[in-house]
């Protein structure tokens, strides 16, 4: 990085930590540092759910996403606003009305302790984790493409947030979260803007989707049928998007408290609503957006040599390794057709601008693609093998490869600025959540009953800070877990299908009580998790897994093998089912 | 335990009920859908 770009980013990230110290004045209690007095205005409160869900791994992962698999990807929040609506119907009001603190304050109300503790220790547990992932995530990236050291990204990515965090709690969290956004959108735009630019003469911006599109990255509608029918394991397409991804909006802006803490700062339950509501209109947008940008940048890859694999590091490993002659055969041969390439997409555009036929273009170019891509899974291969131990998969370095090549001076120093941002408006309101979580729902419940407002003013302030450690030691042992983006999307949907169907259960089944509900969702996670380890089981312990029924093992084999995405409605549903059936059962013994 | 249709009476921005409100966010995800469609087709 030149100088400009280290002046950038540090005025960048000294201005937020500066900026959130200023606004982090707030009454010294629960309300003021967790719920910021319930003042916030609908804008705030939807910049800082965006904010929150957004992280660091959504800027990097997306448009990498959208170079490898094209933009279908963007159906998995068509979900999104459904559940907005739902959430305004039925969780904000209820929210507001009990002035909860947390969302499982209000399971105590309506089951049991035992409910709402459960409830909040796997909430505990799946965001003190993923928090972990979302400081690490950015970090190994920034730290192989500059060489930093690990440790110290970490400490960076995730200790200086925690400076405003534990200062202003929720207020400065939210104010943070606006500025950041700010600088976030800007350095997005610029980039799209620059792509462009860099084209070749004569080639715009529509034509850029003339050549992304015809080369099946503008997929952006998917059915998931096939010769064969529905494909269930297809993570993306419509229908698990629209019904998968309702359930894990649902359950994220529902039931989690990092974002239940976002629209509880709002100062009316119509501030709330409308924050929501906005953030159902902008999301899918937003998301369409930033995956264009990956579209465009494979479109320039046409006219330019991409490098072979976008991790340069594990480029080198292979280069130090005995596999170094068969990396030189597979360069030289990807050069060749890098050039084929060229030749190709520009014959492509000058049919298409000259109105002729472009079927032999596309088709020959087709080819090529096919060709590179398969010289990049024989690289890949090397790099799975034992002896070399890679990482195989570099769908995170894309974007900023491209970034790092190609923008000018000052440009690379903002979005790696926008990086960091990104990654403290979500890990912020994480810590913030966890701490309130931990204060309401365990510390004042189980270990210190009665609190001064100062007392607990103070240990709010003292648990933010320890989860802000806790989750950069996670950061450090986290290790390699392929597409960033989905290993926080699948450790979600492993908790909280059965988050969200405590709520549902909760919210619209009024004749199921505590132990029914309780015992459920301890035997739907059991089933959840063990599906998802389900074929490590296999190979691991295959004479225990053979002694069991036979009916057992088929159920597991196909819930292991149904994509992630359904996982949260698996669970919604199997905790309602599961609920029902069990509390006839109780009904009956107690009768 | 709280009862759901406890409505609480507050002004609506905007349009006159809520469910006016909801009835435009699942029609502009509805719209964004067809638009999408369309953009898939054309490009392909």
């Amino acid at each position: 990085m030149s100088q400009l770009d280290w002046i950038v980013l540090g005025v960048s990230l000294i201005g937020i930590v500066a900026y959130g110290l200023y606004k982090s004045k707030t009454t010294r209690d629960l309300d003021g540092y967790f719920l910021s007095n319930r003042t916030m205005p609908w804008y705030l409160v939807l910049l800082s759910i965006m904010g929150t869900q957004a992280s660091a791994i959504t800027f990097l992962s997306a448009p990498g996403q959208a170079y490898t698999d094209g933009m279908r990807f963007v159906q998995y929040y068509f979900g999104l606003p459904l559940a907005m609506v739902l959430l305004c119907i039925t969780f904000v009001p209820i929210f507001h009305k009990l002035k909860v603190y947390t969302a499982y304050e209000y399971l105590e109300n309506r089951f049991d302790v035992k409910t709402r503790t459960l409830t909040s220790f796997l909430f505990l547990l799946q965001r003190g984790l993923s928090t972990g992932i979302s400081i690490y995530a950015p970090s190994i990236i920034l730290s192989s493409l500059f060489g930093w050291n690990i440790f110290w990204t970490n400490i960076v990515m995730g200790g200086l947030l925690i400076i405003y965090t534990v200062s202003g709690g929720a207020r400065a969290v939210a104010y943070t979260q606006q500025l950041q956004f700010v600088i976030i959108f800007v350095g997005m735009a610029v980039t799209a803007y620059m792509v462009v630019r860099l084209l070749p003469n004569g080639i715009d911006f529509i034509d850029t989707l003339k050549v992304s599109g015809r080369l099946g990255k503008l997929n952006v509608i998917t059915t998931g049928n096939t010769d064969k029918g529905f494909n269930w394991n297809d993570r993306y397409n419509i229908w698990s998007g629209i019904i998968g991804g309702f359930f894990l909006a649902l359950s994220y802006f529902g039931t989690d408290q990092s974002q239940v803490g976002r629209y509880l700062t709002a100062k009316s339950v119509s501030e709330s609503r409308i924050g929501l509501l906005m953030n159902g209109l902008v999301k899918v947008p937003m998301q369409f957006l930033i995956l264009l940008v990956g579209a465009m940048v494979f479109t320039f890859y046409q006219f330019n040599q991409a490098p072979l694999f976008f991790n340069q590091t594990q480029v080198a490993i292979v280069e130090s390794s005995s596999y170094k002659d068969s990396l030189h055969i597979i360069q030289q041969r990807y050069s060749s057709l890098s050039a084929q390439k060229k030749k190709l997409v520009e014959q492509f555009v000058g049919d298409y601008k000259s109105g002729r036929n472009t079927d032999q273009p596309v088709t020959a170019l087709k080819q090529v693609n096919k060709e590179t891509e398969k010289l990049r899974s024989d690289f890949k291969n090397i790099l799975e093998k034992e002896d070399v131990n890679g990482d195989s998969n570099d769908t995170n370095y894309i974007f900023l490869r491209f970034v790092v090549d190609y923008m000018p001076k000052g440009l690379v120093g903002l979005l790696i600025a926008v990086i960091f941002l990104a990654s403290w408006g979500s890990i912020a309101a994480a810590l913030n959540s966890l701490a309130s979580t931990t204060v309401v729902d365990i510390h004042k419940k189980f270990v210190q009953l009665d609190c001064t407002e100062a007392q607990d003013y103070s240990i709010s302030k003292w648990y933010t800070f320890a989860w802000g450690i806790f989750s950069i030691i996670i950061a450090q042992f986290a290790g390699n877990m392929g597409s960033l983006i989905e290993a926080v999307n699948v450790l979600g949907s492993l908790f909280y299908g059965v988050i969200l169907g405590i709520f549902l259960v909760a919210f619209y089944m009024k004749s199921i009580r505590g132990n029914a509900v309780f015992i459920s969702a301890i035997l739907v996670e059991i089933i959840i998790i063990l599906s998802f380890v389900w074929p490590w089981l296999t190979k691991k312990i295959p004479s225990v897994i053979d002694k069991m029924p036979s009916f057992i093992q088929h159920f597991m084999e196909g819930m292991a093998n149904i994509s992630f995405l359904w996982l949260n409605a698996i669970g919604a549903i199997g905790m309602i089912v599961m609920s029902f059936l069990l509390q006839l059962v109780l009904k009956k013994r107690t009768n | 335990m709280i009862n759901m249709s406890d409505e609480i009476k507050e002004k609506v921005p905007v349009f006159r009920s809520w469910n006016l409100w909801y009835a435009f966010v699942i029609l502009f995800l509805v719209v964004l859908i067809i638009l999408f469609t369309f953009f898939t087709n054309y490009f392909a």
